[in-house]
């Protein structure tokens, strides 16, 4: 593991999609229709037409398990600039939280949404608190214009692995201002 | 095949003294208690299912989520009528059981039985409902009793709760017909449209006759009649498995297992605190009894060991003993074993040269000695003269 950028504090970071265990993410509160298979999956979260949309409520709580240790330096959350989510909250490590526990203990991050990040701007994590994480749960609390329906159009989440970095898989992300 | 938890909301409020639905109201909802724990056990054997009562002094949860069918039919007996029933509250409480129910991959599911008014708004309702659709909670009513205002509140309840018709609702006119019957053919046993689970079609086929199937009235011993309901379609469909193995024994089985059956009954009845240990040990007996009686008839026809007797004899005692029966199943497992690779032995001993390079390489056997010989003849000709005589007699019974 050469660090031979010198320049960057993160390294070339790697889409964490290969990584996630796909059999055991959860998602509730969302419209049956709308699924997050929607916003998280390679195909699915490019397009426009294909969203997660929320039920009942426009709360929605995520629940992503990977297949291997990584560290979460950033995420993407793209949506409208009226029902894309506003406070997002991140727990490292907290297995089937419901929506009753969400306050229950502190988040590892949490992070107020501008429509800057809604168009694709990364929210860069506080790396430190994600330094081993076996799952994240994102919750999601309310949305940008107080809808009752959140919608969210992509996920991406940013990290490197803990025990092997890939060096084929490295990939540099475009960020404006950083 | 769903993996689910459910929790059982019972209705044990004064209305349930009503004769409306035979024998009382009380009593038919016990009994379709008992049936839907049944069929969600039978259905998928990592479910587990939970009951709690709504009225009396307060919401009281008497068996958290569990697969054990014996539990949960045990606290069906303390149950007293009383009070009136706080919808409510039994739901939010039912929701908070499943919450930290074990397993965390079970879907999570409320059966509601609401047999008397509902003193709450729909406003409240739907709010319940909501909040359960967002927890992923489905929910399912049985309303009986005659009260027109419950049926809107009930209905918007189960609005705001479906999501994706998992979550039903099921009205039971007052009559002559049983409750239970009557939920049968509902989604609620089916499941979501899986069609019926063969537990639920014997059930139904069972049901409609007066219910008089094995010598024993359901009314008056309705967990008898489930048990004996239970263990004849399982016993059925391992049949139906070891028909081409076991061709000539399947008649002489119907008429062995009948009293069989009778005794698993009992076992399970006395057993309630044993009840996990006695249905599977009751399962695997099962398969055990078939094997013993194979080998039982295959001696009386062909007198060659003396093995198989002992056990039978010991059958009768574990009657009484379970422990013994757990013992017994061990050793009779090998037995089972045994049974099986009997006509490949035969096959192999009869090759004689082949058994008689193995007798050489034994120490202390000649295979040049006489008597060896004679012994390897008589082995030979034994064995075909068994398959002669297996061939006849399933000619004969079929």
């Amino acid at each position: 593991m050469s660090a031979e950028s010198t320049t960057a504090v993160q390294r070339a970071q790697v889409d964490l999609l290969d990584f996630v265990d796909w059999s055991s993410v959860e998602c509730l509160n969302y419209n049956s229709s709308h699924s997050l298979v929607n916003a998280l999956k390679q195909g699915y979260r490019e397009d426009e037409g294909l969203y997660l949309e929320s039920d009942a409520d426009e709360q929605l709580l995520i629940y992503i398990p990977f297949t291997q240790v990584i560290k979460l330096h950033s995420i993407v959350v793209k949506g409208s600039e009226e029902e894309g989510p506003k406070n997002v909250k991140l727990f490292a490590n907290k297995e089937h939280m419901g929506f009753s526990n969400v306050s229950d203990f502190p988040p590892s991050d949490t992070a107020v949404l501008t429509p800057e990040n809604l168009e694709g701007k990364p929210v860069i994590l506080k790396y430190v608190k994600f330094q081993s994480v076996r799952s994240l749960t994102i919750f999601i609390e309310d949305n940008q214009s107080g809808a009752d329906i959140t919608k969210v159009q992509k996920i991406v989440l940013y990290g490197t692995t803990v025990e092997t970095t890939d060096m084929k898989g490295l990939k540099k992300i475009e960020e404006h201002g950083h | 095949m769903v993996l689910e938890a459910t929790m059982i909301c019972i209705d044990n409020s004064e209305w349930m003294r009503n004769g409306d639905y035979a024998p009382t109201r009380f009593q038919a909802q016990a009994d379709a208690v008992n049936l839907i724990c049944g069929a969600k056990t039978q259905s998928n054997p990592e479910n587990t299912v939970g009951v709690l009562t709504m009225a009396g002094k307060g919401v009281r949860v008497l068996v958290t989520p569990t697969s054990d069918l014996g539990k949960i039919l045990a606290c069906m007996h303390s149950l007293e009528i009383g009070g009136e029933m706080n919808l409510a509250a039994g739901i939010q409480v039912a929701q908070l059981t499943l919450k930290h129910r074990q397993n965390k991959k079970q879907q999570q599911r409320i059966i509601v039985f609401t047999g008397s008014p509902v003193k709450y708004d729909k406003k409240v309702l739907e709010a319940i409902g909501r909040k359960l659709k967002k927890n992923s909670v489905a929910l399912d009513i049985v309303d009986f009793g005659d009260d027109d205002d419950k049926l809107e509140k009930l209905e918007a309840l189960l609005s705001s709760v479906n999501n994706n018709d998992s979550s039903h609702i099921v009205h039971v006119p007052p009559g002559s017909d049983a409750l239970s019957d009557v939920l049968i053919s509902t989604p609620i046993f089916t499941g979501d449209g899986e069609g019926g689970s063969g537990f639920a079609a014997a059930a139904a086929a069972a049901g409609g006759v007066s219910g008089i199937d094995f010598g024993v009235d359901p009314n008056l011993d309705p967990e008898l009649a489930l048990a004996l309901r239970v263990s004849m379609e399982e016993e059925r469909a391992r049949q139906e498995a070891a028909a081409k193995r076991a061709a000539e024994e399947t008649a002489r089985h119907e008429k062995g297992e009948q009293p069989l059956n009778s005794q698993d009954a009992n076992m399970t009845e006395v057993g309630s605190i044993t009840a996990p240990e006695s249905e599977n040990k009751r399962n695997d007996l099962m398969d055990d009894e078939a094997a013993l009686l194979e080998q039982a008839i295959a001696m009386s026809m062909d007198d060659a060991k003396s093995g198989p007797s002992v056990d039978t004899d010991m059958l009768e005692a574990t009657r009484e003993d379970q422990d013994l029966a757990f013992a017994l199943q061990m050793s009779v497992q090998d037995g089972a074993k045994d049974s099986a690779t009997q006509t490949e032995m035969s096959k192999v001993l009869g090759d004689q040269s082949f058994l008689s390079s193995i007798l050489g390489s034994l120490p202390g056997v000649d295979p040049n000695d006489p008597s060896v010989k004679d012994l390897l003849v008589s082995l030979q000709g034994q064995s075909e003269q068994k398959e002669d005589e297996d061939k006849p007699p399933s000619e004969d019974e079929r």
